[in-house]
C-alpha cells in the first residue's frame, strides 16, 4: 500500500469545508485581500452612510481646498467633496464589475464548454474568434467604439464584457478538455449517462472553479478599464463620480494640487491589491496546481 | 521549420483577415446611412461623394468588401476628412513614435523584471525573493496610466526633473531621451512586476522536473543548468505573454501618449476620435491589429526556435 | 574484494506539515566493486530515498540525521556541495526511472552529451562528439551520427532509455545507479536494457546498484541483493541464497506473492493483508509485525536485531531467526484462511450463443485534418488502432487481453463497450450486435456490461464521494432502491470499511480506490465486466487482493471477464484464454495455459521469454528479440512483425499472414507457426 506523503487535492468539494476555511485563513495575504474587499464593497454599498457630503453639491467658495476635518481627502476645483465623491464612484467601480465579470463569466464558461465538449470544427471556430477578439487592444476598440457611437457607461460595460469572455472561455475550454479526456468522464459515459447528465453535473462544477477564481482576479482589470475610460472621457460623463473622472479633474489641475488625484488613485490600487491577494490565496487553497503565475 | 513559419503566417492573415470583417461588419450593421457612419456627420458632401464612388455603395455588400480588402491590401486606407491626406501617410508619421515607446517600455522593464524573477527562483524565500516579491504586487497594484498621472506629479510637478509634454525636438536625440524616460517608466513599470512573477513561478516549475534532477546528478555546473536547462525553458510561457500582452502594452502606450501630449498612433486616435474623423479611427485600428498579428507572430517564432517540441505540433 | 560503498548506521527524516517521517532507519549496507548490487522493495519501503541520500540530492525537507557513506575512502554524506558536484559527474552516474521526463527537452543528444563531458578538459570538441556517437552505437541507437543531433522527443521511449543509459555511461562512472530502470518499458524493450546493462558491465566492469521492485529484474540482473520495507533493511545477501532460501517473513511471504514465480495455476494469489505501518511513528519493535503471519510477542516489543545465516553474506533482521529471543513464544497474528483453488476446470457454459462474439473489429482514429496531411505529404492522416480484430468469450469466463503499447488493447476494450466507435465490423452480445444500436438502445444494456479502469483514482469523479459514486450507476438507469442498503452492501462485496463512503477519491489509496471501481462496476449486477489493467499500479504484496476479489465474484456471480493487461505473469494466473495483440491485430487466441506453455507466433514466444524470471537460476542468456515496435503510422508491409521476427523468410515480408487455426483449437496470425 502506499503512503500518501503529500495530500494533493485535485478540485472544489461541494461544499466549502471548514478544513480549507481554516487553510484560507492562515494565510496573511488572503485575509488581508479578504479585508479590502470586503472594505470597498461595504463602502461603496453603503456610501450613503459613510458620506459626509452629497457628491454633487458644489462650494466654490471652498475649492481646492486640503484634507481637513470637514473635507477627509479635500475638495475639488467646484469645491465638491472629494471623500464623498471617491465612495460614489466605488459604486460606479463595482456596478462596473459586477455586470461586466458576471456576463462575461457565464458567456465565457458556455462558450468555453462548447468548444471543448463539441466536434473539432466547432472549437477551432471558437478558438479563431477568440484570437481575433484579443488581437484587439482594448483602448483602441473603445476609442473606437466611442466614435461611432459616443461616450456613455453602457459602452464601457460592452466593451469591458466582449475583451474579457476570451479569457473566461479558454479556461473553460482548457478545464474542459483536459476533463473530457480523463477517466472518469468516460467511465460516466460507461454507466450510461447522458451528455447533459455529464456536462451538468460532472464537467462544468469542475470547470467553474477555475473560472471564479479568474474572476476575482479580473475585477480590478475591469475596474481599472473602466477608470481609465472615463478618464479619457469616453465612459462616465461628468458630474457622476467615477474614479476615472476624479483623476481626469485631478490631472487637468495636477500643478494646483495633488491631491485630488491621489485621492482618485488610491482606492483603484486598494482594489487591485485586495482582489489580486483575495484571488491568489483562494486559488492557493482550492487548487495549488494551477498556480501557474498566471 | 519552415512549414510552421507558413502555417503560422497563414493563420496570421486569417486572424487578420477576420478582424476586418468584424470592422466591416460592425459598420454596415449599425442602423443609419452607412456614409455618416463611415465617414461621420462632419463630412462635407464631396467628401461623401467621393466614398460612395469609392466604395461602390450600390453595389452588394460582399462585393463592397471585397473593394475594402483590396484597398486595404493597395494601402489605401482611405483620407483625412479635414486635410484630405491619405490616412496611411498620416499614420505612418505616427508610428514610429508608438513603437519607440513600446520598445522601451518593455525592454527596460524585461532587462530588470526577468532576471528579478530567475534570481528569486533560484534563491526562492531568500530576502531578494522576499523583496522581489513586494516590489512585484507594488507595481502590478498600481494602473499604467495611474503611473503616469504620479509620475508627473512626482518628477515634473513635484522634483521638476522631467518634462511632461511632448516627445521633444526632432532631430535632437538627447531632448528625445530625455523626454521618453517618463514615459517609458511609466508603462514599463507595471511590466516589470508581471515578468518576475510570471518568470520566477516559471522557474520554480521548471527547476523541480525530473531533468533538472538528472542534469544535477550529472554533476553539472549550476550555472549550466540554470541557464541552460531551466531558464530556457521557463522563458517560453513569458514570451509567449509578452506577445500576448502587446495588446495591453499598446493601450498602456495610448494612455501615456495622451498623458504626456506625445505624438503616436494613441494620441492620433483620441484628437480624431473627437474631431469624428472616421477614416483615420479606422486606418489606426487596422494598424493596431496588423502589428500585434505580427507581434503575436514573432513571439510565437522565437518559442518554437527555442523549443524543438513545438515546432513538431501544429 | 574492495568496498566501493559502505554506508553506516544511515538514519534520514523528513519533515512535512503533519510532523516528521522516520523514511530511512539503521540503514547498513555495502557495496562490493565489480558487482550488481540490487535494492528490493515495494512502495514506501525508502529505496529511492537511499539513492538521493548519497549522491546528496535529497528534497529540501530531508534531515540526515546520522550516518556515514564512505566511497573510495570520501563520506558523500559530508561533502560539500563542489565535491559532490564533482563526484557525481565522474565517479558516480545514474540511470533515471522515466526517460520521457528525465531528459532535458531543449536541447540535443549531442549538447546534452557535450555538457556532461564537460570536466573532461583534454578532450576538443569533437573528439567528445566521436566519443558520444560510439557510446550511442554501443547501447544500440541505430545511426547514431545523425541521431545525436536530435532531441529526445523525437526518440521512442526505449531509445530514449538507451540513450540514458548512454549518457550515465560517458563519463566512466565507478558506480551507477539505476533507479527502476525498466519500469516505464514494455516486456520487450526491458528484456533489451536487461541484455544491455549486463553487457556494458562485463565490458566496463562498474559496479551497478540497481533499485527497482521487480524482483524478476533483480533476479536477471543482481549478484547481491537487499531488501527493504518501510525504511529498514531486512535481509540482504547474495542473489541465490535469497531466492531460494529467503530468511526473513517478509522475503518469503513478497516471493510467494509474485505471480511469476508460482509455475501451478492457481488462479488466487497470495498477498500481504494490510498497509505499511505509518512512519511518523518510530516502531517498537519489528516494522513488519503488523503483517507478518509468523510474528510472536516479541516481535511486537524488542526490535530485531541482525543475524547471520550461513557463512556467506547472509544477513536478516528478525526475531524468529534467534530461537532464544523467541522461546515458546506463539503467533500473536491470526493466519488468514485463503481459500485455495487448485487447477479445477472452469464450469463455463457451452451454450449456442457466445456471450460476446466480436467480429473483425476495426477502429481508426485521424490523426490531422486531411489539410494538415496534404501540408505534410502524408498519405494516410489517421492510424487503425485495431484492424481485423475477432474473439469470442463465454459465461464465466475469463479471457485475457494482452498486448504492449501501441497494441490497441484498451482501445479494443472500449470499442467493446461502445465508447469508442468502430469503423467496422461487430460485437455480438447474446446475439445482439452492439454496434447497430444507437445510444438510447445501449444504455439499458449497460447494466449487463460494465467496465473497471486503468486509472483507479482518474476514473472516479473528484467531487464526488464514495458513496454517490458507487449509487450512480442506479441513478442513471432510474433504478429506485433503498440507496444506503445499496452502498453498504457493495461496500461488503468489495471489502470496504463502511466508513470510507463519505471519502473523496483524492484520499483513497490505489488499492482502496480500484475497489470502489469495481464496486461500481458491480452495482447492477452485470453478466460482463472488462477490467483494463486491474493491477497496474499496485505493489506485488497487494495486486493479488483484487485479482482474489474479482475471482471470487466470478464464483458467486458466474462473471466473465475481459481482462486486459501487459502484465503477463498476472495474466496467466488468473485467464482461461488469452488473446494476444500485436500492432492492433490478434496474433495469437486460445488456451491460456497451452499457450503458455508452448506459445505458436514468435511474437508470443518473445512476449512469454521476455518476463524476468524471479529465480537467479533461470536467466536467459540469449536476447528474446531486438528491435522497437514500429509506429502504428508506418505499418511494415507483409506480416507486419517480420521486422523483429527471428524466424523470417522471405515470405513473410511481403505477404500479410491470414488465420491458421491450430490442432488445439488455437488461431494464429502466421506463415510459419511453432511447434506446438
Amino acid at each position: 500500500m502506499k503512503i500518501q506523503k503529500k495530500k494533493t487535492k485535485p478540485s472544489l468539494p461541494d461544499i466549502i469545508l471548514p478544513e480549507k476555511l481554516v487553510l484560507f485563513l492562515r494565510n496573511p495575504m488572503g485575509v488581508l485581500g479578504l479585508t479590502l474587499v470586503l472594505l470597498i464593497i461595504i463602502s461603496a454599498v453603503f456610501a450613503p452612510l459613510f458620506a459626509t457630503h452629497n457628491p454633487f453639491t458644489m462650494d466654490i467658495a471652498n475649492r481646492l481646498a486640503g484634507p481637513s476635518f470637514d473635507n477627509f481627502l479635500g475638495t475639488d476645483q467646484l469645491g465638491r467633496d472629494t471623500y464623498t465623491r471617491v465612495l460614489y464612484g466605488g459604486r460606479v467601480a463595482l456596478q462596473v464589475a459586477a455586470i461586466g465579470v458576471s456576463v462575461s463569466l457565464v458567456v465565457g464558461l458556455t462558450l468555453g464548454m462548447i468548444a471543448g465538449y463539441g466536434p473539432l470544427w466547432l472549437d477551432n471556430m471558437l478558438l479563431l474568434l477568440f484570437d481575433a477578439i484579443r488581437s484587439f487592444p482594448t483602448i483602441v476598440l473603445a476609442l473606437a467604439a466611442v466614435a461611432l457611437l459616443g461616450p456613455s457607461l453602457s459602452l464601457v460595460m460592452t466593451i469591458v464584457i466582449i475583451t474579457s469572455i476570451p479569457g473566461y472561455a479558454r479556461l473553460a475550454r482548457t478545464s474542459t478538455l483536459s476533463i473530457k479526456n480523463t477517466e472518469f468522464i468516460l467511465a460516466e459515459q460507461s454507466l450510461g449517462a447522458s451528455m447533459k447528465r455529464v456536462l451538468a453535473i460532472h464537467i462544468m462544477p469542475n470547470v467553474i472553479g477555475p473560472l471564479l477564481i479568474l474572476a476575482a482576479m479580473d475585477v480590478p482589470v475591469v475596474v481599472t478599464i473602466e477608470a481609465g475610460l472615463s478618464f479619457l472621457g469616453l465612459g462616465v460623463q461628468p458630474p457622476t463620480a467615477s474614479w476615472g473622472t476624479i483623476l481626469n479633474e485631478g490631472y487637468l489641475i495636477i500643478r494646483t494640487t495633488p491631491w485630488i488625484v491621489i485621492a482618485g488613485g488610491i482606492p483603484l490600487i486598494l482594489t487591485t491589491l485586495g482582489f489580486t491577494f483575495l484571488g491568489e490565496s483562494l486559488r492557493d487553497v482550492f487548487d495549488p496546481r494551477l498556480r501557474k503565475g498566471k | 521549420m519552415w512549414s510552421y513559419l507558413l502555417k503560422r503566417i497563414l493563420l496570421s492573415v486569417l486572424i487578420v483577415f477576420l478582424a476586418i470583417l468584424a470592422l466591416f461588419i460592425t459598420l454596415h450593421s449599425i442602423p443609419g446611412d452607412p456614409i455618416s457612419i463611415a465617414l461621420g456627420p462632419r463630412a462635407t458632401p464631396e467628401i461623401q461623394a467621393e466614398y460612395a464612388a469609392r466604395m461602390h455603395l450600390d453595389k452588394p455588400l460582399y462585393h463592397q468588401f471585397v473593394i475594402f480588402i483590396g484597398n486595404v491590401i493597395k494601402g489605401d486606407l482611405g483620407n483625412d476628412l479635414f486635410s484630405n491626406r491619405s490616412v496611411l501617410l498620416i499614420l505612418s508619421e505616427q508610428l514610429p513614435y508608438t513603437i519607440v515607446l513600446a520598445i522601451t517600455a518593455i525592454g527596460w522593464s524585461a532587462l530588470i523584471g526577468i532576471p528579478l524573477g530567475c534570481l528569486s527562483a533560484v534563491k526562492p524565500n531568500s530576502l531578494l525573493d522576499k523583496i522581489t516579491g513586494i516590489v512585484s504586487v507594488g507595481t502590478i497594484a498600481i494602473p499604467s496610466f495611474l503611473v503616469s498621472i504620479w509620475a508627473i506629479l512626482i518628477f515634473s510637478v513635484g522634483l521638476k526633473w522631467l518634462p511632461v509634454i511632448g516627445a521633444g525636438e526632432p532631430g535632437d536625440f538627447g531632448d528625445q531621451i530625455y523626454h521618453l524616460i517618463l514615459p517609458a517608466f511609466a508603462v514599463g513599470l507595471g511590466w516589470v512586476g508581471y515578468l518576475a512573477r510570471m518568470v520566477r513561478a516559471s522557474m520554480l516549475e521548471v527547476m523541480s522536473e525530473n531533468y533538472i534532477r538528472s542534469a544535477n546528478a550529472f554533476g553539472l555546473k549550476s550555472r549550466t543548468i540554470i541557464f541552460r536547462y531551466a531558464l530556457k525553458v521557463a522563458i517560453l510561457p513569458t514570451i509567449t505573454l509578452i506577445g500576448v500582452g502587446f495588446g495591453a502594452l499598446l493601450s498602456g502606450t495610448v494612455f501615456a501618449e495622451i498623458i504626456f501630449s506625445r505624438p503616436g498612433i494613441g494620441k492620433i486616435i483620441y484628437n480624431m476620435v473627437l474631431a469624428r474623423n472616421f477614416p483615420v479611427i479606422q486606418g489606426a485600428v487596422l494598424i493596431t491589429i496588423g502589428m500585434y498579428v505580427i507581434v503575436t507572430l514573432i513571439a510565437d517564432l522565437i518559442v518554437s526556435w527555442l523549443d524543438p517540441r513545438v515546432r513538431d505540433t501544429l | 574484494m574492495t568496498k566501493l560503498l559502505d554506508v553506516k548506521n544511515l538514519n534520514v527524516d523528513f519533515r512535512t506539515p503533519l510532523g516528521r517521517v522516520h523514511a530511512l532507519r539503521d540503514i547498513n549496507f555495502s557495496i562490493t566493486k565489480g558487482k550488481i548490487v540490487g535494492i528490493v522493495g515495494e512502495s514506501g519501503s525508502g529505496k529511492s530515498t537511499v539513492i538521493w541520500t548519497i549522491t546528496q540530492l535529497l528534497a529540501q525537507n530531508a534531515i540526515i540525521k546520522s550516518g556515514t557513506a564512505n566511497f573510495n575512502g570520501m563520506d558523500l554524506l559530508k561533502a560539500d556541495k563542489d565535491t559532490i558536484r564533482g563526484i557525481r559527474g565522474e565517479k558516480i552516474s545514474m540511470v533515471f526511472q522515466d526517460p520521457m521526463t528525465s531528459q532535458a527537452p531543449v536541447l540535443t543528444y549531442g549538447e546534452q552529451m557535450n555538457d556532461i563531458m564537460y570536466r573532461k578538459n583534454k578532450l576538443s570538441r569533437q573528439e567528445k562528439r566521436e566519443k558520444a556517437i560510439a557510446m550511442m552505437r554501443r547501447v544500440g541507437i541505430p545511426d547514431p551520427e545523425s541521431r545525436i543531433d536530435q532531441y529526445p522527443h523525437q526518440f521512442s521511449g526505449g531509445m530514449r532509455q538507451r540513450a540514458g543509459i548512454a549518457m550515465s555511461m560517458l563519463v566512466e562512472p565507478s558506480l551507477l545507479i539505476a533507479d527502476e530502470p525498466t519500469t516505464a518499458l514494455d516486456v520487450t524493450m526491458e528484456a533489451q536494457i536487461i541484455h544491455l546493462i549486463r553487457e556494458l558491465q562485463k565490458e566496463t566492469d562498474t559496479t551497478i546498484m540497481v533499485v527497482s521492485h521487480n524482483l524478476g529484474l533483480i533476479a536477471e540482473l543482481c549478484d547481491e541483493v537487499i531488501i527493504m520495507y518501510a525504511g529498514e533493511i531486512l535481509e540482504s545477501g547474495k542473489i541465490q541464497e535469497i531466492y531460494s532460501n529467503p530468511s526473513h517473513p517478509y522475503t518469503q511471504a513478497l516471493l510467494a506473492c509474485d505471480p511469476a514465480r508460482e509455475n501451478k495455476k492457481t488462479r488466487t494469489l497470495s498477498v500481504i493483508p494490510g498497509d505499511i505501518p505509518d512512519l511518523h511513528v518510530k516502531p517498537k519493535g519489528c516494522v513488519f509485525v503488523s503483517r507478518c503471519e509468523l510474528a510472536v510477542q516479541n516481535c511486537h516489543i524488542e526490535r530485531p536485531k541482525n543475524h547471520q545465516i550461513s557463512s556467506s553474506n547472509h544477513f536478516a533482521k528478525c526475531h524468529l531467526l534467534d530461537p532464544k529471543s523467541t522461546q515458546a513464544q506463539t503467533p500473536t497474528n491470526p493466519k488468514k484462511v485463503t481459500k485455495t483453488k487448485v487447477n479445477s476446470e472452469r464450469f463455463s457454459h457451452k451454450d449456442e450463443i457466445h456471450l460476446l462474439n466480436v467480429k473483425n473489429i476495426q477502429v481508426r482514429f485521424p490523426i490531422m485534418t486531411k489539410l494538415k496531411a496534404k501540408l505534410k505529404g502524408i498519405n494516410k492522416p489517421y492510424v487503425d488502432a485495431v484492424f481485423n480484430a475477432s474473439l469470442t468469450l463465454e459465461r464465466g469466463e475469463t479471457l485475457g487481453l494482452v498486448g504492449e503499447s501501441g497494441s490497441g488493447k484498451t482501445t479494443l476494450g472500449r470499442a467493446i463497450l461502445g465508447l469508442v466507435r468502430a469503423k467496422s465490423g461487430s460485437v455480438e452480445y447474446n446475439g445482439l450486435d452492439l454496434c447497430q444500436l444507437t445510444s438510447r438502445e445501449f444504455k439499458p444494456l449497460r447494466r449487463n456490461m460494465s467496465m473497471m479502469f486503468q486509472d483507479p483514482i482518474g476514473s472516479l469523479s473528484p467531487r464526488q464521494t464514495v458513496r454517490s459514486l458507487m449509487i450512480e450507476p442506479f441513478k442513471i438507469h432510474g433504478i429506485d432502491k433503498n440507496f444506503d442498503e445499496e452502498a453498504k452492501r457493495l461496500c461488503d462485496t468489495v471489502r470496504l470499511p463502511e466508513n470510507f463512503l463519505s471519502r473523496y477519491p483524492h484520499e483513497l489509496s490505489g488499492g482502496q480506490a480500484r475497489r470502489v471501481g469495481v464496486a461500481r462496476a458491480l452495482a447492477l449486477n452485470p453478466e460482463f465486466i472488462i477490467a483494463d489493467e486491474p493491477t497496474a499500479g499496485l505493489d506485488v504484496s497487494v495486486q493479488g487482493e483484487i485479482l482474489n476479489l474479482m475471482n471470487d465474484l466470478q464464483d458467486e456471480h458466474g462473471i466473465a471477464y475481459l481482462v486486459i493487461s501487459h502484465n503477463l505473469p498476472v495474466v496467466r494466473h488468473i485467464s482461461d484464454k488469452l488473446a494476444i495483440m500485436y500492432l492492433g491485430r490478434l496474433i495469437e487466441t486460445g488456451d491460456s495455459a497451452k499457450i503458455f506453455d508452448k506459445p505458436a507466433h514468435p511474437y508470443t514466444e518473445a512476449l512469454v521469454n521476455g518476463i524476468p524470471q524471479p529465480d537467479p537460476k533461470k536467466r536467459r542468456k540469449l536476447l528474446s528479440i531486438e528491435g522497437e515496435i514500429p509506429s502504428l503510422t508506418n505499418r511494415p508491409p507483409g506480416c507486419e512483425f517480420h521486422t523483429r521476427c527471428k524466424y523470417v523468410q522471405k515470405k513473410c515480408k511481403f505477404d500479410p499472414p491470414s488465420i491458421k487455426t491450430l490442432s488445439d483449437g488455437r488461431e494464429v496470425l502466421c506463415h510459419f507457426p511453432l511447434e506446438i
